[in-house]
């Protein structure tokens, strides 16, 4: 009889997989086809690896840090101490979403200047609230009869914490952290306003000068890389499911 | 109670997307002859918002009804619509023009050659140049004053070498100086070196990132009024790598046959413009936070270019 834990499940590998070959091939196609000599200034393998690289450290740290805040901070305000800063927290957040994207990078600009780190702050900003919801709702949306049972059998709030609320909440509060990295990925794009690099300066650039090859470059690989993340964490995020 | 106040607000919803829907096309209706539309472009920095304003103010008071599409866009943003026909005339500067537009490779460094030659030239295309300003608003690579003392530098050669030496230096840049014919990349040809590393950003902050030390190089516009007022100074181009950038009004030749008078009225415009009264100009809108249309305007009443 066949072991289930001896086949070893690919399937989550291979759409991510198809799609960083589709990137792969696009980075080819862009270098050999620029589309004249300014493009050819800009979509060298160097300078488009480069550029994938700070995109991807831009929102790889914006996300990291915006979990270590966020899901702490969306623990806190469920817990009965602390219900009364729920609406303050709540509103504070919300700010920072519903504000557009390229005010929130202009205005750390204008506080931060230039680079890289306030690049992450304004993503960091942005990150946080569908964290934060998802987080606070998805303990808050756990039955109260399953607590009360805890509560019952003798456990310890942190003991309720970690051993029943996070497990159960986990696969929402997931859903959350997906959503705001694949934003993430989209906002870093207008960090090459304020000298953050990222796949933003091929598409600012080439509509700049309008030039298609550029901006098409910029546009398509961070498409993919947007549905690169947002598969792999869905794959995560099911397998959290199915766990729970 | 509650369904009142819905209806309330969304009256006021409504009537707030109205007022700002119609608000777009708000053209003096005062002139009882109006001798036709022309719609006046321009790129988005703010001399070229100024110039803008000045053609605009020029017409209008002429008794023409004029579009305004200043702060349209890039370079080639505006050089399109010009050719489609979405706006008629813009002010181009006669380098970028040369190598961008007509798509040539190597620069033209005298004024005079290079206005003929861009006139011919677009001729061809159905676009007429009026009489170009004075002044040369050229790229510049600039430095922090005390710092281009410290290190002895005045010239890009000597920047050059300071790099060649072993030195970092990172380079502050806007996108189309990052990949123009005139821009970055040549220039490090020419000149044999390379800047450590690249920063691009808003052409708008520059400026800042080198008073505020977050660059110890970058790019700009020669006529920016930022530059005196920041303490920066222009690196001497001393193998005459850029070439020359005199502005002048580039209108399509359809427009000004149907409106010959522009030629005259816009074309007497240009050569009063020079270097001094534009970084002025550019001052004032930067620094002193006034409105390209001010400034626009008094430079206008100064130099008797309106009836009023």
């Amino acid at each position: 009889m066949k072991n289930r834990s001896e086949n070893f499940n690919y399937r989550p590998f291979v759409v991510p997989a198809v799609v960083a070959l589709i990137m792969t091939i696009t980075i080819i196609y862009f270098v050999n086809n620029p589309g004249g000599a300014m493009g050819a200034r800009i979509l060298t393998y160097k300078g488009i690896l480069k550029m994938l690289r700070q995109h991807i450290n831009l929102v790889v740290i914006a996300s990291s840090l915006a979990i270590m805040t966020a899901v702490p901070l969306g623990i806190l305000i469920t817990r009965q101490k602390f219900r009364v800063l729920t609406p303050i927290v709540d509103s504070i957040v919300n700010i920072t979403q519903t504000v557009p994207s390229l005010a929130v990078l202009a205005l750390s600009y204008v506080f931060l200047g230039i680079g890289f780190k306030t690049a992450v702050f304004a993503l960091w900003l942005y990150a946080l609230l569908p964290i934060l919801r998802n987080t606070s709702i998805g303990i808050q949306s756990i039955n109260e009869d399953i607590i009360d049972a805890a509560k019952g059998m003798g456990m310890t709030p942190l003991r309720i914490l970690t051993r029943i609320e996070l497990p159960l909440a986990l696969s929402i509060m997931f859903a959350g952290i997906r959503t705001s990295i694949v934003i993430s990925v989209g906002v870093a794009t207008l960090s090459t306003f304020i000298g953050a690099g990222g796949l933003g300066d091929l598409i600012v650039t080439g509509l700049s000068l309008m030039r298609t090859h550029i901006i098409l470059a910029g546009a398509i690989l961070s498409a993919l890389l947007a549905i690169l993340l947002d598969n792999v964490l869905g794959s995560v995020e099911a397998r959290l499911k199915s766990e729970a | 109670m509650g369904k009142k106040w819905l209806s309330v607000l969304l009256i006021v919803l409504l009537a707030l997307v109205l007022v700002v829907g119609c608000g777009q096309t708000d053209d003096g209706d005062d002139g009882a002859d109006v001798k036709g539309t022309v719609k006046i472009g321009s790129k988005e920095f703010t001399e070229q918002l100024i110039l803008g304003q000045i053609a605009i103010q020029i017409l209008e008071d002429n008794g023409y009804e004029v579009e305004d599409r200043t702060g349209l866009g890039g370079t080639t943003v505006c050089r399109e619509a010009l050719e489609s026909g979405e706006i008629d005339l813009y002010w181009e500067y006669t380098g970028t023009a040369w190598l961008v537009a007509l798509g040539h490779e190597e620069a033209l460094t005298d004024s005079e050659e290079a206005y003929q030659k861009v006139k011919e030239e677009d001729l061809g295309n159905g676009m007429v140049w009026l009489p170009y300003a004075q002044f040369d608003n050229t790229y510049t690579l600039m430095m922090n004053k005390d710092q281009a003392s410290e290190l002895g530098i005045e010239t890009i050669s000597q920047l050059g070498d300071y790099i060649n030496q072993g030195n970092e230096a990172i380079f502050g840049t806007d996108h189309e100086f990052a990949i123009r014919p005139d821009g970055l990349p040549e220039l490090e040809n020419v000149y044999g070196f390379k800047f450590t590393d690249v920063e691009i950003m808003d052409i708008g902050i520059t400026y800042g990132a080198l008073r505020d030390g977050l660059v110890p190089c970058a790019m700009g516009f020669a006529t920016d009024g930022r530059i005196a007022d920041f303490d920066l100074i222009n690196l001497q181009d001393d193998k005459k790598f850029f070439p020359v950038y005199n502005p002048s009004v580039v209108i399509r030749q359809d427009t000004l046959e149907n409106m010959p008078e522009i030629e005259q009225l816009l074309g007497d415009a240009g050569p009063l413009l020079d270097t001094e009264t534009m970084t002025q100009m550019n001052y004032l809108v930067d620094i002193e936070g006034e409105e390209p249309e001010d400034v626009a305007r008094q430079w206008l009443l100064d130099n008797n270019l309106l009836s009023n």
